[in-house]
């Protein structure tokens, strides 16, 4: 295998045995790629400066307790607590998204409920006609979600903008990406309007996006 | 700290054991490959100790610690910066998984489980430490503050490093730790921080980028045909 000097960053990133095994071969005879595999490889030697695996003795005769405790005050909570067992951890600003992330699946339950209906007696034009009427109910709850969302995003842009503290800048890449898995789930949606699976993924990116900027906000205040 | 005997294989499949200093080189995937199992294997080790910890057996969670305490309490430092709110995370995610295990439905790992969970806390005790911060009107910046920690082989290497890090994004600076530090695959990684893998691969490379400007830029072009 030939490697030239382009080829160093994509092995960087997620390059095969055999062509590192290739671009070592190169480095042999090219300084500048001899000089930049060297530092590349510098780096992971270094990480293991942070690794400090020493043991505390007293540390898990700690949690040990913790645990004890937890068990004796709450013997069946977490077999009560089912999946809501993440409640009590949850931030201030949870109630509300969660109200409203509830009033937006029950929407979309209640659309996939009547486009999965039977429909005895009815031909099939029929039902085509019925999907597209919930579909477009759907539609319309998403689209009105999205609005809302987007009314808080410009509320939140200055800050996003121009983040004055790193958590603010952590929030904005979190947006970013948020925005693009939205984007590219949307397309799909596009492609493929009747999925709910995919539906069901967005509103949980909406989700993700609503609490994300209902915490940047909070920050303000 | 006693070493209970539930007796089931763990060792064999679970990468408990933090690696060596300084073992992983490129490409690490592929060197790495041959004897580690992945975490994201849903292995029936990983379910044996998963409904363990369901049960209520505390031996469970002494288990648990035993295989990963020490890499989970050196994940939180690097994260957080110092060895006390470290042990806190620590702590703090065993009572959480311990009162969250009914939920765990096995979709990934147990032990890539504990450690979303405990990825997550460390990002809550940031958030709450900077919104602390906040109240107090305090100027400073939230980034690691790096506290005395058993000696290295080269500390002016790491505190460098330590500062580099604390420059780059926190996502950046998580998939370093994980894959760099603690020796996690790309795979696991994607699990922890909900990413894809070729999200956590590129996150990687950025990162290494980032901080191979950062700790040692590279020669200009006239030293570099001396």
């Amino acid at each position: 295998m030939q490697v030239t000097c382009n080829d160093r960053d994509p092995i960087f990133e997620d390059g095969t045995l055999a062509e590192w095994a290739a671009l070592e071969a190169h480095a042999a005879t090219c300084p500048l790629c001899a000089e930049e595999v060297r530092a590349w490889k510098s780096l992971s030697v270094a990480a293991g400066e942070l690794r400090d695996y020493s043991d505390s003795p007293s540390f898990w005769p700690r949690i040990e307790r913790a645990l004890a405790e937890e068990a004796a005050r709450n013997p069946r909570r977490a077999e009560r607590q089912g999946w809501f067992s993440f409640l009590p951890s949850l931030s201030p600003a949870w109630p509300a998204a969660l109200a409203g992330a509830l009033v937006l699946i029950l929407t979309l339950s209640a659309a996939w409920i009547y486009l999965r209906r039977p429909v005895d007696g009815r031909g099939t034009e029929d039902q085509s006609l019925l999907k597209s009427k919930a579909l477009k109910e759907v539609e319309s709850a998403e689209t009105a979600y999205q609005r809302s969302i987007d009314k808080l995003a410009a509320e939140a842009k200055p800050q996003l903008e121009s983040p004055a503290t790193p958590l603010l800048a952590d929030y904005h890449e979190k947006l970013l990406v948020l925005d693009s898995a939205i984007a590219e789930l949307r397309a799909q949606a596009g492609m493929n309007p009747s999925n709910a699976q995919l539906r069901y993924q967005l509103l949980a990116m909406y989700e993700e996006k609503q609490h994300a900027l209902e915490e940047v906000l909070e920050t303000k205040r | 700290m006693g070493t209970m005997g539930l007796a089931l294989p763990w060792k064999a499949r679970i990468s408990s054991m933090p690696r060596e200093r300084g073992t992983r080189v490129e490409p690490s995937e592929h060197f790495a490959g041959g004897p580690r199992p992945a975490l994201g294997e849903a292995s029936s080790e990983d379910a044996a100790l998963a409904a363990a910890c369901r049960s209520g057996d505390l031996r469970a969670y002494d288990r648990l610690y035993t295989l990963h305490g020490a890499r989970m309490k050196n994940l939180a430092r690097n994260v957080l910066g110092n060895p006390s709110d470290a042990e806190d995370a620590v702590q703090e995610t065993f009572l959480k998984v311990q009162r969250s295990i009914a939920s765990f439905r096995g979709q990934s790992s147990f032990v890539t489980w504990t450690y979303r969970i405990l990825i997550n806390t460390c990002y809550d005790a940031r958030r709450s430490r900077l919104r602390k911060k906040e109240v107090a009107n305090d100027d400073s910046q939230e980034t690691p503050r790096p506290e005395p920690r058993a000696p290295g082989a080269h500390p002016s290497l790491r505190m460098a490093l330590e500062r580099a890090l604390a420059k780059l994004t926190q996502h950046q600076r998580d998939v370093f730790l994980l894959y760099e530090v603690e020796g996690f695959r790309h795979a696991e990684i994607a699990g922890m921080l909900e990413m894809t893998e070729t999200a956590s691969k590129n996150t990687l490379f950025q990162a290494k980028k980032n901080l191979r400007l950062m700790l040692e830029p590279p020669r200009d072009s006239a030293a570099e045909t001396r």
